[in-house]
């Protein structure tokens, strides 16, 4: 790995109608196939599983979140241990947020100036901390993930204060700057700025050409999947994904349903992430192409069959639906087993949408997927427009 | 199934082993061992997948009806075995009918019927709904159904009663036992029920039919399961051990559960015991802590037990056990551990599982070794003084804040709702 690079991004294979596009990005800590979904470790550990059990599932990078693993074990532990990869035992790529996000999740207990966000933490000390972009760039080069984000300043999607999402978006690109300056290790972890400006369509595509402007390897795309419409959702991937240069891979932060992901991904993004799968396990559902299972309904009760016939993961593979269904939400087994599948579901579905990429034969696959999702043809309008503008007609 | 046993000793250690298992030909189970504790099928917090990065032997799943009586509908649907069912068919499995990780309420008798605290209240259970669930669950091995509601301080006349009452399902499960298809050749365990009572279990091995189609017996009685039984002294339990066993055929397997401390395990073994559980792994990692105490009689000094809890690990980042194989050993840290732990995550537990359960088979490996090489003394005499020695105060709290948890499949569902700290960033699709 050249010390200049630690990204290199290859498109592979672009689909001839939408946006789709397959590509190689390679980390210091190994190759991704893009279009890629990220599970979401939180606390530098994907719910319960084994970094041995996460090799088996073929995940390439993972998502951990720097505000908690600044919190806990705090940085210098995380510094003695030689940085997360290390702390955790996984030796493949991660990506960190910036722990901006939790500005939105937790609002009423933080404050934003230009300096930074003022949190106070959740754990029992109360204690108060200042997030700096300075601030968030120190830990998440002490935690050492592949890809770090800077710090932005989030308002909430659905918010009509104009002067608010202004004030933000130009503040975002202001801590970017002052995020690249403080960036200690940029010959082994790579900065991503995030697209801001809410469902504002002149904001938003300010906030890319500003960041653009940039040297910077890839770019994420926030301030979406918060409660906003679904039709204003895809009209910013939509123009977010336009403006991007397509030489550079586009983060979509917070996405993960799978229709989601097939429509974003012929919007032209190439990297997603989503607590839904590992959460939903929790709570005793599956992952399946047609939608989902909540494994604690009655009617599994003597269901002798796998969550999904067609899935190759161990869960599937050794367990029926009715033990499932006996042991979910009771015993920590059930959350593994859950888990293991949906993180199985989600990178199956991107692997077979790059085949179909690969293959010239993308446009089929979302047709077929959006079939049996919705066997009576009623797709959500804004699955249609969003397809439509890409070029794609659902049959 | 058979059980071959080296030397016709009655209190003495012994080698023997299981052998000729059924579609197994080549599988030889050596005792003394543990069965691998499960709850409702499966070891705590490991699935298949981990267990077969845990061992690649084959072992003993030990089922409790307690945590498995509601899978009664569907086994009666499904062809295949318990062990199966609940994606263990690499190993054997033995059904019994109480939890020895979780204590069981006492009384509540009614005639002909024992009551099973599942988690969905009460179940009474007669021999004639054991011996069905028994030819539904299809077990490699399976105990009797008995009466062990008796402890120490139990009165005569529960005593009594649980003398009676195990004699009579005793009879009634053998007899249906002979007309049961799927299961005639499934191991078949008797119990002794008498609590402390030397004349009453007298009475309960005279009153049972030691006939032949029965392969081993289970000191039953001797408490009510759960975290507490670690704090029973061996000097208590000695006298009926020794008095069941002396009058026991020496040909027989001789099982005990619960979840005992390694010091009463080697006395135990020593008496002539053959056959335990792991359920006090279950209670140790469910405290945090992980088994350091030493196996080998030449072995080092090391703590009995570390609480990864404790503080003095957050920068530790040597394994647990410096030596020790498991995978947790060999990939991961105390300081990582003990991080998992103190934010509750669940992959905290599953590490320490790993390590308990393979500290607990290697435990009863060396307790094997040391049989066939007449150390076994040696190694009790040094683990003895390390628990002995490492009796303070760290260890007295270990053990109480075991004895404080109610119900961890409880506390695991509410915890559930509230571990959940990371960022919903998903809105719900249509």
């Amino acid at each position: 790995m050249s010390s200049r690079h630690p990204l290199v991004f290859h498109v592979l294979a672009e689909c001839k109608i939408s946006k789709a596009r397959v590509s190689k990005m390679i980390l210091p800590h190994g190759e991704v196939d893009t279009p890629v979904f990220m599970p979401v470790g939180t606390q530098g550990t994907l719910k319960g599983l084994l970094t041995e059990q996460l090799d088996n599932l073929g995940v390439q990078i993972m998502l951990a979140n720097t505000y908690h693993l600044g919190i806990k074990p705090g940085v210098e532990i995380l510094k003695k241990a030689g940085g997360l990869h290390k702390f955790m035992n996984w030796n493949c790529a991660l990506l960190t947020d910036s722990g901006g996000f939790q500005m939105v999740s937790l609002l009423k207990l933080a404050v934003i100036t230009e300096k930074g966000v003022q949190f106070r933490s959740l754990n029992a000390s109360k204690s108060e901390i200042v997030l700096t972009p300075e601030h968030s760039i120190e830990i998440q080069n002490v935690i050492g993930a592949d890809i770090i984000m800077q710090l932005d300043d989030v308002v909430k999607t659905t918010s009509s204060d104009d002067k608010r999402i202004e004030e933000a978006m130009y503040r975002t690109t202001r801590w970017l700057d002052r995020c690249m300056q403080s960036h200690k290790r940029v010959e082994d972890q790579n900065i991503f700025p995030i697209v801001q400006g809410t469902l504002n369509t002149k904001l938003r595509s300010l906030s890319a050409k500003a960041h653009m402007k940039r040297d910077v390897r890839g770019f994420a795309i926030g301030g979406l999947s918060g409660g906003e419409s679904k039709d204003e959702f895809w009209k910013m991937v939509n123009l977010s994904t336009d403006i991007l240069p397509k030489n550079k891979p586009r983060y979509l932060m917070g996405v993960g349903f799978a229709i989601d992901l097939v429509v974003c991904t012929a919007l032209g993004v190439d990297m997603y992430d989503c607590v839904f799968p590992t959460r939903t396990a929790r709570f005793g559902c599956a992952l399946v192409m047609t939608g989902q299972l909540n494994l604690k309904q009655k009617m599994y009760k003597t269901d002798l069959t796998p969550i999904d016939k067609d899935c190759d993961c161990s869960t599937c593979k050794t367990y029926t639906r009715s033990y499932l269904h006996h042991i979910a939400t009771i015993h920590t087994v059930s959350c593994h087993l859950l888990t293991v599948h949906n993180v199985a579901f989600q990178l199956r579905l991107m692997r077979n949408i790059r085949e179909s990429i690969k293959e010239n034969k993308f446009v089929e696959f979302v047709q077929s997927f959006m079939v049996d999702l919705h066997p009576n043809k009623d797709y959500p309008n804004w699955v249609i427009d969003a397809l439509q503008a890409v070029g794609i007609q659902l049959k | 199934m058979k059980f071959i046993v080296e030397s016709l000793t009655k209190n003495a250690p012994r080698l023997g082993a299981l052998r000729e298992i059924e579609n197994r030909p080549n599988l030889v189970l050596e005792t003394p061992m543990a069965m691998l504790y499960t709850r409702g099928g499966s070891i705590p917090h490991i699935t298949n997948e981990v267990f077969k990065l845990l061992t690649q032997k084959s072992q003993i799943i030990q089922i409790p009806l307690v945590s498995t009586y509601n899978f009664e509908d569907v086994m009666s649907v499904y062809k295949g075995t318990i062990a199966e069912f609940v994606g263990m068919k690499e190993c054997i499995s033995c059904l019994t009918v109480q939890d020895p990780g979780d204590h069981t309420l006492p009384g509540y008798h009614v005639e002909n019927s024992i009551p099973l605290w599942t988690r969905h209240g009460k179940v009474l259970i007669s021999a004639k709904s054991y011996m069905n669930l028994v030819s539904l669950f299809k077990p490699d091995m399976y105990y009797l159904l008995s009466d062990g509601d008796t402890n120490i301080s139990s009165p005569a006349k529960r005593i009594r009663k649980s003398v009676q009452n195990t004699i009579k399902y005793h009879k009634q499960c053998i007899d249906t036992h002979e007309n049961l298809t799927g299961v005639k050749n499934s191991f078949m365990m008797g119990a002794i029920a008498g609590g402390y009572d030397l004349k009453a279990r007298k009475e309960c091995i005279d009153g049972i039919c030691q006939n032949d189609s029965i392969g081993g017996y289970l000191i039953d009685g001797l408490h009510n399961n759960g975290p507490e039984v670690e704090l029973l002294a061996a000097d208590e339990i000695n006298p009926v051990v020794v008095f069941v066993i002396n009058n026991l055929q020496p040909t027989k397997l001789r099982a005990i559960h619960g979840c005992w401390n390694p010091v009463v395990i080697l006395k135990l073994v020593q008496l002539g015991v053959d056959l335990f559980d792991t359920s006090y792994c279950y209670i140790v990692t469910e405290r945090s802590c992980a088994l350091t105490f030493t196996i080998d009689a030449n072995g080092n000094d090391e703590k009995f037990e570390l609480n990864l809890r404790q503080a003095d690990f957050a920068e530790d980042f040597g394994p647990i056990l410096p030596g020790c194989t498991c995978l947790a050993c060999s990939k991961y840290s105390r300081a990582y551990i003990h991080y998992l732990v103190n934010v509750q995550e669940l992959l905290g537990p599953v590490l320490l599982t790993i390590h308990n359960v393979h500290h607990y088979m290697r435990f009863f490996e060396s307790i094997r070794q040391c049989i066939g090489n007449g150390t076994l003394s040696l190694l009790e005499e040094k683990v003895g003084n390390q628990f002995h020695s490492s009796k303070h105060v760290d260890q007295q709290d270990n053990v109480l804040a075991s004895c404080e948890r109610v119900d961890s499949a409880d506390a695991f569902a509410s915890a559930v709702l509230e571990m959940d700290r990371d960022n919903i960033t998903a809105s719900v699709s249509s």
